[in-house]
């Protein structure tokens, strides 16, 4: 006899729980741009403001978007992303402005490396059996040593000006890359809402062998996780060699908790105690307004680390207490 | 729900038809081997047309990897066949073309995914796309999922999530999801120990739907750990040792669960079904518990003599299962008292330490979650209530010591592999729950509570373990046991105690029978078999 007999929660108090929790973190989010434009209206209530926020996170939502394509399947979690974005960045740098190589080729052959390292990720955790959490933090550390190596500890930089405006091109007042990041993130959404795939997506994640028994082919949707994973980090990592000109291989470590706080702060917003493409995105606004906000009341460079580092906590327990009343 | 008149029958006709068409399933020459252990050797049996054929055997016969080979997790060696209607699979098996050819699998504790719906769970591994969108046409697969509850005859709601169904219903979004895949009246459902979580009442409504099913021509193969059930419903049985095959295709009609156990074991069983007979109920209690109220208990006392084995059960609901986990401090009671030995104790201080130090020892339900660190030793692992105690943390521990305190347990309970260096986790599930058994064994406690003690195992290792607590309760041990399974009640108590709604609502003495425990459990009439049987269904001599 089972011991977790199921409680009967009345369905309409559950949805009105389920919609607070929806909510909550946008309505916060608002809170915190209201706050801001009390304390700071002269600073914080500008365009400029706007601009930054929305025009200068792409990297994030690629990033995110490469975490959540493993995550979704119960990969937890690849700690190898943020490198092999950095990775992919330093490579179109180097290969184009060290070796003299045409950008556009640079670019698709970073984008091939990053789609393979996540291959090799993906064939070492779900074929050989490897954890997933050591595996990936040994090729993060891997990729980051490489770029380093080949970048001799230095930023390179003179990409060249067309190639910028795959990413900073400008649409309206923002860069393309933000709708670049907008369109990943809406495809992303549309495949787990509507399709097939997303929806055995989610199911191999909940329980791998009632999937495989029917009828899922369980290991390649793994495998292929992993892959787009790696396709996905290596594009991003392009669009932000093109947008800053060149790249810094230490600057992709600095990305790794962002990346954990967004994703996890989107299981409280929209689809609660899931991991959901654009909650996801909404979270990486909210991170963006939040810093910037904290930035422009005076606070110094430390505060981004206790920012995404509080906020990475509190979202991980926001998460798991979701989890445990929605299920 | 159906009717007899219109539908081939079963068995009859499997054996009948042997010359005209070939079999719903038929395997050959079946041959596993894992390193130098050969697991399974040259297995060869046949699944007739609308007959219920169960597989048995014990832990370690090479059931579950025949099984793993039907489902393709395992590679069977060259010259093996599997062959649907006389089609013959490409091995290893693929879900997929298994599917195809009209084989479904339940998987264990019925495969559902707790957090999707039912539609969901019905569907998944089928979906559909349009062809541009790539979008999931819900109203067609809606459409999908009624016909087949439509097909049973059973209505579930299809946008509530799985867990908040009842037990019932979701034994039936079980077996229509698996109807899926077999066609009207043919095709095969293999269930993996599918039914192992489910109560009684839950057990008789999934057999009534079976039954319908079977009717109507689709094969059922059925893997087992409950002979009673086996005996109960099974047309056929097919019975493993040792990895190899023992009987292929044996007509079940009233063979009782007796002889199939002879037939698994290769040897008679002694005493399948007494109770104590050790209770000195002269002497002061060696613990009483009064007015315990906690989650769902409510007012629940039981007192139990030295010597003396205690069965509490009841409906699922009825709160009987969380007394062991009061009474080993595990889980708090918000009121009553508790009297080990004649000491008063504070039930609202109560903590695991304070329950062993009072020699209480629980054998929980959850051999895999709370019963056994998986990845460790038998050793370890038996050892855990002498290292995590109390006492000097520091001191190193001595192994040898350790080993030796173990020994004689090893053998008393005929672990297999007798290897105390053995991983836990690759032991077979009979041998698991041994070894949770010796850790506190060994500890010769005052009083022992366990849950479910011989649940998920094989016929031989509960006959171990019913005798090592008898025993135990021999040299003075009060023992409760909590349990949902009245043969192992039967087969360990001297009185049971049943409950309703969080409190002691009846008593039963004197060593009751199976039959006897059921009916007090559901207080209707008595137990009624889980499918209407032989005559009625018109089996061969």
């Amino acid at each position: 006899m089972t011991t977790h007999d199921t409680l009967a929660v009345p369905a309409r108090s559950q949805s009105l729980g389920r919609f607070g929790s929806r909510f909550a973190a946008l309505a916060f989010w608002l809170l915190l741009a209201v706050l801001y434009g009390v304390l700071r209206p002269e600073t914080f209530l500008t365009a400029g403001t706007f601009q930054t926020i929305f025009g200068s996170q792409q990297a994030l939502v690629f990033l995110t978007a490469a975490l959540l394509c493993t995550i979704i399947v119960g990969e937890f979690v690849d700690m190898s992303v943020a490198s092999n974005f950095g990775f992919a960045a330093v490579l179109v740098a180097v290969l184009t402005v060290n070796e003299h190589w045409n950008v556009w080729l640079a670019a698709v052959a970073a984008v091939a490396v990053s789609t393979l390292v996540g291959l090799v990720n993906g064939w070492l955790t779900v074929l050989l059996g490897v954890n997933t959490i050591v595996v990936t933090l040994g090729m993060g550390t891997f990729l980051l040593g490489l770029g380093l190596w080949i970048t001799d500890l230095t930023p390179v930089s003179g990409l060249p000006y067309d190639f910028a405006q795959i990413a900073l091109h400008p649409i309206g007042s923002l860069p393309v890359g933000f709708y670049e990041g907008v369109a990943l993130m809406l495809v992303f959404a549309y495949v787990m809402r509507f399709t097939p795939l997303g929806r055995n997506m989610r199911f191999v994640g909940a329980n791998r062998e009632v999937s495989r028994l029917a009828g899922i082919r369980v290991n390649r949707l793994r495998l292929g996780a992993f892959t787009v994973a790696g396709l996905i980090a290596g594009v991003g990592g392009v669009v932000a060699a093109a947008a800053t000109g060149g790249f810094d291989a230490t600057v992709s470590q600095s990305y790794l908790l962002p990346i954990f706080a967004a994703t996890f702060l989107g299981t409280a917003i929209l689809e609660p105690g899931k991991f959901n493409p654009l909650g996801t995105l909404l979270a990486v606004y909210f991170l963006a307004t939040g810093i910037l906000g904290l930035q422009l009341l005076g606070a110094a460079g430390w505060v981004s680390s206790v920012f995404y580092g509080g906020v990475l906590v509190i979202a991980v327990t926001i998460s798991t207490l979701l989890h445990r009343r929605v299920f | 729900m159906v009717r007899p008149d219109r539908l081939p029958r079963g068995v009859p006709q499997a054996l009948g038809s042997e010359l005209s068409t070939p079999p719903r399933l038929r395997t050959g020459a079946v041959s596993v081997t894992f390193g130098r252990n050969r697991v399974l050797r040259d297995v060869g049996f046949e699944v007739g047309a609308g007959e219920i054929h169960a597989l048995i055997g014990q832990n370690g016969s090479g059931k579950s990897t025949l099984v793993k080979v039907l489902t393709g997790l395992y590679v069977p060696e060259p010259g093996a066949t599997v062959e649907v209607d006389g089609v013959p699979l490409r091995l290893p098996v693929r879900p997929l073309e298994a599917r195809a050819s009209g084989v479904a699998v339940v998987h264990q504790s019925l495969g559902l995914v707790g957090e999707a719906t039912v539609l969901e769970n019905m569907r998944v591994g089928r979906l559909r796309a349009g062809r541009l969108s790539r979008r999931i046409h819900w109203e067609h697969e809606r459409a999908q999922a009624a016909r087949m509850f439509d097909r049973l005859e059973h209505h579930v709601p299809l946008d509530t999530p799985v867990h908040r169904l009842s037990e019932e219903d979701r034994a039936t979004v079980a077996i229509a999801r698996a109807m899926q895949d077999t066609p009207p009246g043919g095709g095969l459902i293999i269930f993996d120990e599918s039914t192992r979580a489910l109560s009684r009442r839950s057990l008789e409504h999934f057999y009534e739907m079976l039954d319908g099913v079977v009717r109507a021509g689709t094969s059922a193969l059925l893997i087992s750990h409950r002979l009673e059930e086996v005996a109960d419903v099974a047309d056929r049985v097919t019975v493993l040792r040792d990895g190899e095959l023992v009987e292929a295709g044996l007509p079940v009609t009233r063979r009782g669960e007796g002889e199939l156990a002879r037939l698994m074991l290769g040897r008679n069983l002694a005493g399948l079904s007494s109770g104590g007979g050790h209770a000195r109920p002269q002497d002061t209690p060696a613990v009483e518990l009064t007015g315990v109220a906690g989650s769902r208990l409510d007012g629940a006392g039981v007192r139990i003599a030295p010597g003396e084995i205690v069965g509490v059960t009841g409906l699922a609901d009825s709160g009987y299962q969380d007394l062991p986990y009061v009474l080993a401090g595990v889980e708090r009671a918000r009121g009553g008292t508790l009297v080990v030995a004649g000491n008063p104790v504070d039930l609202a201080q109560f903590s695991p330490m304070a329950a062993i130090d009072a020699g209480i020892a629980l054998v929980p339900g959850d051999r895999e979650r709370a019963g056994l660190a998986m990845d460790q030793s038998v050793a370890e692992n038996a050892a855990l209530p002498r290292t995590g105690g109390r006492g000097s943390r520091l001191a190193p521990i001595r192994r040898r010591a350790e080993l030796a305190g173990l020994a004689p347990w090893l053998d008393r309970l005929e672990l297999s592999p007798r290897d105390p260096h053995a991983v836990v986790s690759r032991l077979s599930g009979g041998n698991q729950q041994k070894v949770v058994l010796a850790k506190w064994l060994a500890r010769a406690p005052k009083v022992l509570a366990l849950h479910e003690p011989t649940q998920a195992v094989d016929i031989g290792a509960r006959e171990t373990i019913v005798a090592a607590v008898k025993d135990a309760a021999a040299a003075g041990c009060a023992v409760l046991v909590a349990s949902g399974d009245e043969n192992e009640l039967s087969m360990l108590c001297d009185r049971i105690l049943v409950f309703r709604d969080g409190r002691v609502s009846g008593e039963l003495t004197g060593s009751p029978g199976p039959d006897e425990i059921v009916a007090a459990v559901f207080s209707s009439t008595d137990r009624r078999p889980l499918r209407g049987h032989n005559e009625e269904r018109g089996l061969v001599p």
